[in-house]
C-alpha cells in the first residue's frame, strides 16, 4: 500500500496490522495446542491454551483501541477506511476462534481424566479442515488475496459435510450409553467448535474480499451455486 | 529563560480584555513542554487571543491588556515589566495563518532573524540556515535555489519557509495560528507531518478551526467557548469521550 505524507498515520496502521497478525498467530497456536491436548491426551498442553487465551483477549482490546484512535485522529477513507473496519472485525472473529480453542482444551482436559479413548482420533479430519480454513483466511488477509478469501466457502461446505458425518457417528456412540456418555458429549461439542471455527474463518475471508474489492459477499454464498467465481478486484 | 530551561507554560486566573470587553475569563491550566497542544472553539472564543498572550503580541493592540492573572513560561512571569519582549519573541516563535515571507531570497528569509539576534558570521549563518530548512522539511526542495525569491515558492513551501524562519532563532515554543488554513490538502499534510516531527524538540501550540487537524496533530486539546476554557484533555480522550456536554455538542456539530 502506498505511503501517506503524514507518517503518524502509517505508523498507526502498521501497529494495527502487526497486532492483528500477532493475534492470528496466537489463535492458530491455541487451536493447534488444544487439539494436540485432545489427540495426544496432553493435559499440560490444555492448561497452556487456557492460560494463553488472555493474551488474545488483550490483543483484541488493543486492536479495537488502535482502530478507534485511527478513526478519531485520521478520519480514514477509501482503502484505509475498509482496512480499519475489517481489521477490527477480523480481530473479533479471531478472539472467538481462540475462545473455541479454550473450550476444546477444557473438554480435552475432562476427557483426559478418564480412560484413554482411541475415538478422539475421529476428530482429526475435521480439525485438519478447520485449521486449513483458518490458515487460508489469514493468508488471504495477509496476501491481499480476495480470490482465496472467497474460495473458503467451498472448504467450509466440506467442513460442514464432515461435521454432519462425525456428529452422526458420535451420536450413535452416545446412544449406546457405554458408560462414557459425558466423553461422547464432549467430543460432539468439540466437533461443533471446529465447525464454528470454519464459519468464523469464512467471515475473515469475506472481510478480506470486502477489504480488497469493496464488495460485500456476506450471507450470499449459500444462495449461489458452488462454481461461482469470485468478484474481480 | 534559555533553551535548556523548562518551557512549561503556566496560566493562572488569566483575564484578558479588549477595552471593556473581556475576551478571556479566569483561565487556569498548564501546557506541557515538547508536546503539541491544540486550541479549538468557535470564532470569538478567545483561542487566538490567548495564543498571542504567550509572546505578548497583544501588546501592539491599543486598549488590549491582561487585566488580572498571570502567564509563566519556564517559571518567568512574562507580563513582568523586566521581561524583554524581543527576547521573549525569540523564545516563543510564531507562524501565522497566511504565510508572510519577506520579498527577499529564501536564504535571507531564514537568515533575517539570526542576523537580527546573533550577528552575521557567514559560515555560522550558512549552517544555521541549512539546519532550519532541514528541520522545516524544506531543504531538499530549495537547496539549489537558496538565492531565488521566496515569493516564487508555492503556498505550502512559503509556510514551511516561515516555520524555518521561526526555527532558525532556536525558540523553545512555537505558536501556530491556523497555519494550514490557506493550504491545499497535500501541503497541509506536509506541514502536519512537520509539526509531529518538531514536537520532539519544541513545545507547539496550534490554533485551528479544523477539528480533524486538531485530532491528527495534537497530543492535548483545549476547547474554549466565550472566553472560558471548557475542557482540556488528551486529544484522544477529548475526541472520543468528552467530559463536558458543550464540548460534545461542538465536536458533533449540534452546537447552538
Amino acid at each position: 500500500m502506498s505511503q501517506h505524507i503524514f507518517r503518524d498515520y502509517d505508523n498507526a496502521i502498521q501497529h494495527l496490522q502487526e497486532d492483528l497478525l500477532t493475534m492470528a498467530t496466537l489463535t492458530r497456536q491455541n487451536l493447534e495446542q488444544a487439539m494436540q491436548a485432545l489427540l495426544r491426551g496432553d493435559t499440560d498442553l490444555a492448561n497452556t491454551v487456557i492460560a494463553a487465551d488472555s493474551d488474545v483477549d488483550e490483543l483484541e482490546r488493543k486492536v479495537d483501541q488502535i482502530g478507534m484512535e485511527i478513526l478519531v485522529r485520521f478520519h480514514p477513507v477509501a482503502t484505509d477506511l475498509r482496512l480499519i473496519i475489517t481489521s477490527m472485525k477480523i480481530s473479533t472473529n479471531l478472539e472467538r476462534i481462540s475462545d473455541h480453542a479454550v473450550g476444546i482444551a477444557k473438554r480435552a482436559r475432562k476427557i483426559n481424566q478418564g480412560q484413554p479413548m482411541q475415538e478422539v482420533q475421529w476428530l482429526e479430519p475435521l480439525y485438519a479442515q478447520a485449521y486449513a480454513l483458518l490458515r487460508d483466511a489469514m493468508d488471504s488477509y495477509t496476501n491481499h488475496d480476495s480470490v482465496l478469501g472467497q474460495a473458503l466457502h467451498e472448504k467450509d461446505r466440506e467442513l460442514d459435510r464432515l461435521h454432519k458425518q462425525l456428529t452422526r457417528s458420535l451420536s450413535s456412540q452416545l446412544e449406546l450409553a457405554n458408560g462414557r456418555s459425558a466423553a461422547w458429549l464432549h467430543l460432539i461439542f468439540i466437533a461443533r467448535s471446529l465447525e464454528r471455527i470454519g464459519d468464523l474463518s469464512v467471515n475473515i475471508g469475506e472481510e478480506t474480499v470486502f477489504l480488497e474489492s469493496a464488495i460485500n459477499i456476506r450471507h450470499e454464498y449459500r444462495k449461489q451455486p458452488p462454481e461461482n467465481q469470485p468478484p474481480s478486484p | 529563560m534559555s533553551p535548556e530551561a523548562s518551557d512549561k507554560i503556566e496560566v493562572r486566573n488569566l483575564h484578558f480584555c479588549y477595552g471593556l470587553t473581556c475576551a478571556l475569563k479566569d483561565l487556569t491550566f498548564d501546557i506541557p513542554q515538547r508536546q503539541v497542544t491544540a486550541f479549538i472553539g468557535p470564532s470569538g472564543c478567545g483561542k487566538s487571543t490567548l495564543l498571542r498572550c504567550f509572546n505578548r503580541m497583544n501588546d501592539e493592540i491599543p486598549g488590549a491588556r491582561v487585566s488580572s492573572g498571570s502567564i509563566h513560561i519556564g517559571g518567568v512571569d512574562i507580563q513582568h515589566r523586566s521581561v524583554d519582549v524581543v527576547k521573549l519573541r525569540r523564545e516563543v516563535g510564531m507562524v501565522f495563518q497566511k504565510s508572510n515571507p519577506f520579498p527577499r531570497s529564501i536564504f535571507d528569509n531564514v537568515a533575517f532573524g539570526l542576523q537580527l539576534h546573533r550577528g552575521t558570521n557567514r559560515s555560522l549563518l550558512n549552517q544555521a540556515v541549512e539546519e532550519a530548512l532541514i528541520s522545516a522539511a524544506l531543504w531538499d526542495e530549495v537547496k539549489d535555489r537558496l538565492h531565488e525569491s521566496a515569493l516564487a515558492l508555492s503556498g505550502g513551501q512559503q509556510q514551511r519557509l516561515c516555520i524555518a524562519r521561526s526555527l532558525a532563532v532556536k525558540p523553545s515554543i512555537i505558536l501556530m495560528d491556523e497555519p494550514c488554513s490557506a493550504l491545499d490538502p497535500i501541503a497541509t499534510a506536509k506541514v502536519e507531518d512537520l509539526i509531529r516531527t518538531l514536537r520532539q524538540q519544541f513545545t507547539i501550540i496550534i490554533v485551528t478551526h479544523s477539528m480533524q487537524q486538531a485530532a491528527r496533530v495534537s497530543d492535548l486539546t483545549a476547547f474554549f467557548h466565550l472566553g472560558e476554557l471548557i475542557e482540556f484533555s488528551p486529544t484522544l480522550k477529548l475526541f472520543s469521550n468528552p467530559a463536558h456536554k458543550l464540548t460534545e455538542a461542538y465536536l458533533r456539530g449540534t452546537f447552538g
